[in-house]
């Protein structure tokens, strides 16, 4: 009883479907619309996180020793500074590495080279490269370094600029994702609204069936069940054409992305493909839930009778 | 079988469609509720098979009270109320069989018992061979037979008819009421609305006069009185 009550739902839904195809054809493409403007919100967010992540790799705090600072005692410094649990990593420049990297640089000046060559000592001193764990522990790091007792031993701490290129790159991505949401709301709306009177025209076109539905004792979850599943359905075919949709426009920014960030380390083919049920299942739950809704709310007047 | 105490029917601001209508039918009769256009009887129908709750009053149909039904109970109370009307209400694109039909699918009957009973109903109202047809394909007085069929596929106590002749000339008419006597026969309780007086006056039943929402007469052998 209960499995032919399955079918004839099923049936019933199938048959609306295909007599309202234009309809059906409409509600699907705004579906789909929804779907890639969700996922182009997910690629953005994707885009802007792997960039955080390539300038946060940069990013380090530079502590140049006043050039009479012995070797010993730079090495205490950055024993010292090894132990804060907020440091990554620190790489030791040596005065001889410091000159070396100082010369390469300026290589093409010839005045520099020259004053240089004038001198008798070194007049660089040895230097401390720090990373942090956390792009928020550079502060911390400087402050305990300048109430520290090797304050005095440090001619000058650059602390990178690229702290503000990461700032500027969260904020350009905060208004683009911004910008994603709205579009991607405004979609959920549209999309809610089609589906919404997609059902309703389906159910005015079923008007004399769902009266006699009634009129010979059929349940309300009998008459409203081939419309919800029509709803789904049209979630589920949207959630198929948009995975066939967007994996190929992925698949072409691939490419762009490893050039933008000169690395093919961040994939986000894999990440779709690793993250594919959270995406497209979280989507479509969303998807389906709306329809259903949308669904219910438009037949609720038919079943009054 | 039915029973109606006290029943008012009150449309805002403040039209008595029914006031304090008192019925008490038994099962097994055929009762002809007659009356001008309207003067309720179509209200009476509407309570019977809930589709309007009264304003006042007590609805008792075959033991069960059904003044303060709930929702999920209606199509219940359906099942056990076969009801035909004036207009048919046919689906145009179902053959007679597959709206006969429909009424089982609808209520989840199993496609094996559907093949069984709809051939059984189909061949008590005569529309053997006819099964095939589209209601636009067949007369009138066949399209109320299959609306007949429809009501009784789910073996009801209680047949309604509300001016099931009101579209059909005088003889199929008269083969619809030798079709609702028949069932009526066969044990079927049946409340026939109508203001045909010349159909009234043929059946020789029980009649119920009622007139602006009251009933006025109640005759046990009667005649169309207004």
């Amino acid at each position: 009883m209960f499995s032919s009550s399955i079918y004839r739902i099923l049936n019933f839904a199938w048959q609306s479907f295909w007599r309202n195809i234009w309809l059906s054809l409409l509600a699907i493409t705004i579906i789909v619309l929804t779907f890639i403007s969700i996922n182009f919100l997910v690629v953005i967010n994707f885009m802007t996180n792997a960039a955080i992540l390539v300038l946060q790799d940069k990013i380090d705090i530079s502590i140049i020793f006043k050039p009479e600072v012995s070797e010993n005692q730079v090495l205490e410094a950055q024993n010292y500074l090894s132990a804060l649990t907020q440091v990554n990593e620190i790489k030791y420049i040596s005065q001889k590495d410091a000159l070396e990297e100082f010369k390469k640089n300026n290589a093409s000046d010839p005045i520099i080279l020259e004053s240089l060559a004038e001198l008798d000592t070194n007049p660089l001193g040895a230097a401390l490269r720090i990373s942090a764990k956390n792009i928020n522990d550079y502060q911390t790091i400087i402050e305990i370094i300048n109430n520290s007792k090797y304050n005095n031993l440090i001619a000058n701490k650059n602390f990178d600029d690229h702290k503000a290129y990461v700032a500027k790159t969260k904020n350009i991505s905060d208004y683009i994702k911004k910008i994603a949401l709205v579009t991607t709301g405004l979609f959920i709306i549209i999309a809610f609204l089609i589906v919404f009177n997609t059902i309703g025209v389906a159910i005015y076109t079923h008007r004399q069936e769902i009266g006699i539905m009634k009129l010979v004792g059929a349940t309300n979850w009998f008459i409203r069940g081939p419309f919800i599943i029509e709803a789904i359905f049209y979630g589920l075919i949207a959630c198929v054409l948009a995975v066939l949709t967007v994996y190929p426009l992925i698949k072409f920014i691939q490419p762009y992305l490893n050039k933008f960030y000169l690395s093919s380390d961040f994939s986000i083919i894999k990440y779709f493909n690793q993250n594919f049920w959270q995406i497209f299942g979280l989507e479509l739950i969303i998807i389906i839930v709306l329809n259903t809704l949308g669904s219910i709310i438009a037949i609720r007047r038919y079943l009054k009778v | 079988m039915i029973i109606l105490k006290n029943v008012s029917k009150i449309y805002p601001p403040n039209i008595f469609a029914l006031r304090n209508v008192n019925l008490h039918i038994k099962p097994k009769e055929f009762v002809s509720l007659v009356g001008r256009s309207g003067t309720g009887k179509t209200t009476i129908v509407k309570i019977l098979t809930a589709e309007e709750p009264p304003s006042k009053g007590q609805i008792i149909v075959g033991g069960w009270d059904i003044t303060k039904i709930k929702s999920n109970e209606i199509p219940i109370l359906r099942r056990q109320i076969g009801v035909v009307f004036q207009d048919f209400k046919l689906l145009p694109k179902k053959t007679v069989f597959e709206n006969v039909a429909f009424a089982l699918e609808v209520c989840a009957t199993e496609q094996k018992k559907i093949k069984e009973i709809v051939p059984q109903v189909l061949k008590i109202v005569g529309l053997t061979g006819k099964e095939d047809r589209y209601p636009i394909q067949i007369s009138g007085g066949e399209q109320q037979r299959v609306a007949i069929a429809r009501a009784l596929v789910h073996r009801p106590k209680i047949l309604l008819a509300d001016e099931p002749t009101g579209n059909l000339d005088s003889i199929n008419t008269r083969e619809i009421v030798d079709l609702l006597l028949k069932i009526n026969e066969f044990g079927t309780t049946v409340l026939l609305v109508s203001h045909n007086r010349e159909v009234i006056n043929a059946i020789n039943k029980r009649v119920i006069t009622i007139d602006n929402g009251t009933i006025v007469a109640d005759q046990k052998i009667g005649k169309y009185l207004l």
